[in-house]
């Protein structure tokens, strides 16, 4: 059997009395594009600098085909990086930009010559080795920046929001360029975001950090379809929540009372929870289904208070008798929708599988 | 009328120039001033250099054509150049662990620096005298220690001169290079790190280029302060090694020769103007590219 190619064991970095990341497990496969996404200061950065070898960790470890890096200072650890700030060297130009990992190893002018050349190819840059970085665009610069990151061929690139300083059009382009370079390059990638979909657009799976602790790992399907935790499930698409009271629970599958007089079982429950306790359930708005008029038992009865035409998509806004607001999509056209008003009372639908129950 | 001319301008001319000229007239005062006290008196000193004691370049052919005099220039810029280099290899350190130290402790070692430019210069020369003399704390430590029989010569020599020079000029070499290294992203230095470069290449070859245009401008600064110093080398230096404001002193203090001292003076502010007219030019430039 072989070692993992990338394993994070039981990492923990306390800042004095701060903890800022606790208990981190990861394996990541060879070839692997791993997210680390969560809201700022979620811990995700932070573990991210312990593989660059910027911080060290207070305990864990971090193995590479077996090997512990932490005892390794950054310079030796042939690791790649792209920054979330421009941090080319301004006094060289772009091509002594490239070749500056490659000068530093000491490898022979032919060859770097020739890497360099690759590498502006594959991030087609080509002719533009002699421009300064001043003289070129956020969205250049940080190719440049991943150009160099991949010069010397590492095992693995980090890549640290890198595309955070670049408007919204212009992160669109190069993330389909990050993915054909992964694809080409079959290099594993470590990728910190806080934008969702950045993370299900790049990912093979996407690890999602909350106050410093993984809270679950999946390919973005796996996290949408199944989260373990709220968070997870407010992080990863849109969702509506109702609070339901919990009948009983077997299995993961939990009973719930939900408003007065609705009944469901057959709902995925996370976390423990006494029988007649409260609990939040989780329901995805274009799982909803929306009928005129009262529930007659088998859905949550609601009050339209707004709908949104988007296009392809019809939101509609509604509160349920609690004071709780969902919001259902439905596609354009919806039979439902036509003449719908606000204030109108309908009930909404659901399959108990495809919601979740979370216990406080 | 005035007004008009003015709106005129602005509209012919674009917006800076009015507010231009009518900010020059604010600077008249000044202007006279230099006028008045710098610019006259060099140039009667000029005049005196060509005029006295008769007319003629006399005094530049003495000047020039002298070995001794020759030697106190050739004193002047190596003492020059040793205090410039000393003090660049001290104040890059300190301006880089003022650079990234807490700001807390950064504002404590400036406030030293500060003080120590603000205590009177007199005041900081005889100190170092005290210190380095035969019978002062460094040779009584040292011998005390038993690391030397002998008091070592500190003073009145090219090492006094040095060390005094080197300590007051500090300041003007770490107060431009913290600026310029303040600006330097750490990430960049994370980033050669990561790129594979040790400790030593990141620094030679990226943090003191970065650093450069800097330590240019302050190496110049001290090099061209240090060219016309006159206190710290006349009490901590030897006969030996004079320096060209010792020997312009002379000239006017002792052999009340205005017009030997004017040449000598006109001689070093040639200098003075080549050398800044060099950092102009280097720096100018350097600067447009950096941005």
């Amino acid at each position: 059997m072989t070692a993992p190619f990338l394993q994070i064991r039981t990492l923990r970095k306390d800042y004095g009395i701060v903890t800022a990341i606790r208990d981190v497990n990861l394996t990541v496969e060879r070839g692997e594009f791993m997210t680390f996404l969560g809201p700022s200061g979620s811990g995700k950065s932070t573990t991210l600098y312990i593989l660059a070898g910027f911080e060290n960790p207070t305990a864990g470890d971090i193995l590479l085909n077996g090997q512990s890096l932490i005892a390794t200072p950054s310079h030796k650890r042939n690791i790649g990086m792209v920054f979330q700030r421009y941090t080319l060297f301004p006094h060289l130009s772009v091509g002594e930009n490239i070749a500056f990992p490659l000068k530093v190893r000491r490898l022979p002018k032919t060859e770097v010559d020739a890497k360099v050349a690759k590498m502006l190819k594959l991030v087609r840059l080509e002719g533009f080795e002699d421009r300064k970085p001043a003289q070129m665009s956020g969205g250049q610069q940080q190719r440049v920046a991943l150009a160099r990151a991949l010069a010397y061929d590492p095992p693995v690139l980090l890549m640290d929001e890198p595309l955070s300083a670049l408007d919204k059009k212009l992160r669109e382009e190069i993330q389909h360029e990050i993915r054909r370079i992964h694809q080409e390059t079959e290099v594993t990638i470590l990728y910190v975001t806080h934008d969702q979909e950045e993370a299900l657009r790049l990912s093979d799976r996407i690890a999602v950090f909350s106050k410093g602790v993984i809270d679950q790992i999946g390919t973005g399907p796996e996290l949408y379809a199944n989260p373990s935790t709220r968070f997870v499930a407010e992080f990863i698409g849109d969702s509506d929540f109702v609070t339901c009271r919990v009948l009983s629970a077997r299995d993961g599958r939990a009973e719930l009372a939900v408003g007065k007089d609705m009944t469901i079982s057959g709902v995925p429950i996370h976390g423990s929870a006494a029988a007649g306790s409260n609990a939040a359930l989780m329901l995805r708005p274009e799982r909803l289904s929306l009928k005129r008029g009262q529930t007659g038992g088998n859905g949550l009865s609601a009050t339209v208070t707004d709908i949104t035409f988007l296009g392809s998509n019809i939101h509609v806004a509604a509160t349920v008798p609690s004071g709780e607001a969902l919001s259902v999509r439905l596609p354009f056209g919806h039979e439902a929708t036509a003449g719908l008003a606000r204030g109108d009372t309908v009930s909404l639908g659901f399959d108990p599988a495809s919601a979740h129950v979370f216990c406080a | 009328m005035a007004l008009l001319t003015e709106r005129d301008n602005t509209t012919v001319m674009g917006k800076i120039r009015p507010v231009r000229s009518r900010n020059f007239a604010l600077t008249v005062p000044a202007l006279l001033l230099l006028v008045v006290f710098f610019i006259l008196p060099v140039l009667s000193l000029l005049l005196r250099s060509v005029l006295e004691p008769e007319p003629g370049l006399g005094n530049y052919q003495a000047l020039l054509g002298s070995t001794t005099y020759l030697k106190i220039f050739l004193n002047t810029f190596s003492v020059s150049a040793l205090v410039t280099v000393v003090t660049l290899a001290i104040g890059f350190p300190v301006a880089w662990a003022l650079a990234i130290m807490p700001s807390r402790l950064s504002s404590i070692v400036f406030a030293i620096l500060l003080l120590s430019m603000w205590t009177n210069l007199l005041t900081r020369t005889y100190a170092w005298m005290v210190l380095l003399q035969r019978t002062g704390v460094i040779n009584k430590t040292l011998m005390g220690l038993g690391l030397i029989s002998e008091p070592l010569p500190l003073v009145n020599n090219l090492v006094g001169v040095t060390i005094g020079m080197t300590y007051i000029m500090l300041p003007f070499i770490i107060l431009p290079l913290y600026g310029v290294i303040r600006k330097i992203d750490p990430a960049i230095l994370q980033a050669a790190a990561l790129c594979g470069a040790t400790r030593w290449q990141a620094l030679t070859r990226v943090l003191i280029p970065l650093a450069t245009p800097g330590m240019v401008s302050g190496a110049l600064m001290v090099f061209v302060m240090s060219l016309g110093y006159f206190v710290t080398p006349a009490l901590l230096g030897g006969t030996a090694n004079m320096m060209l404001a010792e020997l312009i002193a002379q000239f006017v203090q002792s052999l009340v020769n205005w017009g030997m001292g004017g040449a000598a003076a006109l001689v070093l502010l040639v200098v003075t103007l080549a050398l800044y007219a060099i950092q102009l030019r280097l720096f100018g430039t350097a600067r447009m590219e950096g941005r």
